[in-house]
C-alpha cells in the first residue's frame, strides 16, 4: 500500500513538474504579448526598444550603486559592472532612431564615464581617471551640457550615487 | 492494464494541476515583473531628461522634457501601466517646466499653452487644479532660473 502511494506521489509530482512548465510559458509569453499589443506600430516599435533599453539601464544603475556602497565588491566589481552599463547603452542604443533618446542614452554613458573616472581617482590610477574623464566631458558636452568640468562632474556623481542608493532596495537600511 | 492506468492517473492529474498552478503563478509574476519594468523605465527616463533639464543648454532641456512627456504618454497605454496615476502627474510637471523654459525664452503664448496642458494632464487624473495657481508654480520655477546645481 505504501509503495503504491509513493510510486502516485512520485508520478503526480513528475506531472506536477511538467504541468508548471507547460502552464508557465504560455501564459507569461501571453502576458508579454498582451503588453505589446498597443505598440504594433513602427513608432511604437521604437517606444517598447527604447523602454526596454531604459529599463535594463536601471537596474544596472541600481546593481552599480549597491556595488560602488558594498565594500565587498571593490573597485573590481564596480569596474565589471560600469562597463556591463556601457556595453548595454551602446548596444542598445544603435537600435533607436530617436535622437533624443539616443541622448538620454549618451548621458547615462557620460555619467558611467565619470563614474569609472572616479573609481580610477579613487585607486590613485592618474592616466585612466583622466582618459575616462575627458570621454565623460566629451560626451556630456555633446549632450547639451553647460559646465563639463571634472569637479563639476564629480559633484554630480556623489549627489546621483548618493540618490541611487537611497533608491535601491538595500539602501535604505 | 491496471498499472497503467493508474500511473496514468498520477500522471495526468499532476499534470493537470501543475498546470493550473503554473498558469496563474506565470501570470502573476510576469505581470509582477512587467509593472516592476515599467517603475524602472519611467524613473530612468525621468531621472535622465530631468539632468538634462537641469544641466544642458535651453534647446536640450526641452527636447528631453518633451520626450519624457511624449514616453510618459506612450506608457500610459501599457496594461501594466494602468491605474499608474504617477506619469500623468509626471507629464504634467513636465509640462509646467516647458512653461517656465519658454516663459524665460520670452515665449508667452506657448508657456501658456503648456500650462493649459498641465491643467489637462491633472484634471485626467482627478485634480482639477486652477491655472492661477499653476502659473504661480511656473513663476517659482521660472525663478529658480534653472540653477546648474547637482541634483538634490
Amino acid at each position: 500500500m505504501f509503495k503504491k502511494a509513493a510510486l502516485f506521489a512520485l508520478l503526480f509530482l513528475v506531472g506536477a513538474g511538467l504541468g508548471l512548465y507547460a502552464g508557465w510559458r504560455p501564459s507569461s509569453r501571453r502576458e508579454r504579448l498582451r503588453e505589446a499589443r498597443p505598440f504594433g506600430n513602427p513608432a511604437g516599435r521604437e517606444f517598447l526598444k527604447t523602454y526596454d533599453l531604459i529599463a535594463r539601464l536601471r537596474m544596472l544603475s541600481m546593481g552599480s550603486a549597491l556595488r560602488l556602497r558594498n565594500p565587498k565588491y571593490g573597485p573590481e566589481g564596480s569596474r565589471e559592472y560600469l562597463n556591463l552599463i556601457l556595453d548595454t547603452a551602446q548596444q542598445g542604443k544603435r537600435q533607436l532612431t530617436d535622437p533624443t533618446a539616443r541622448t538620454l542614452i549618451d548621458v547615462e554613458t557620460g555619467l558611467t564615464y565619470a563614474r569609472l573616472a572616479m573609481i580610477e581617482e579613487a585607486e590613485g590610477n592618474s592616466p585612466a581617471y583622466q582618459t575616462w574623464m575627458q570621454k565623460a566631458q566629451t560626451t556630456l558636452k555633446q549632450a547639451g551640457w553647460k559646465d563639463c568640468s571634472a569637479a563639476h562632474l564629480t559633484q554630480i556623481i556623489q549627489a546621483l550615487n548618493k540618490q541611487d542608493a537611497c533608491d535601491s532596495p538595500c539602501g535604505k537600511g | 492494464m491496471k498499472a497503467l492506468r493508474f500511473c496514468g492517473i498520477a500522471v495526468l492529474s499532476g499534470l493537470l494541476i501543475g498546470a493550473l498552478v503554473g498558469w496563474h503563478y506565470g501570470r502573476t509574476v510576469t505581470q509582477g515583473q512587467l509593472i516592476w519594468e515599467e517603475m524602472l523605465a519611467g524613473a530612468e527616463y525621468g531621472r535622465l531628461a530631468l539632468l538634462q533639464y537641469d544641466q544642458a543648454d535651453p534647446e536640450h532641456a526641452r527636447q528631453a522634457l518633451l520626450s519624457d512627456t511624449n514616453f510618459s504618454k506612450s506608457m500610459t497605454k501599457l496594461p501594466s501601466a494602468q491605474g499608474d496615476k504617477a506619469l500623468l502627474i509626471d507629464v504634467g510637471r513636465n509640462y509646467l517646466r516647458l512653461a517656465a523654459i519658454e516663459e524665460l525664452a520670452g515665449n508667452r503664448s506657448l508657456s501658456h499653452q503648456y500650462v493649459l496642458d498641465a491643467q489637462e494632464s491633472f484634471r485626467s487624473m482627478g485634480r482639477d487644479i486652477p491655472e492661477e495657481k499653476l502659473n504661480q508654480e511656473v513663476a517659482k520655477i521660472t525663478a529658480l532660473a534653472r540653477p546648474s546645481s547637482p541634483p538634490s
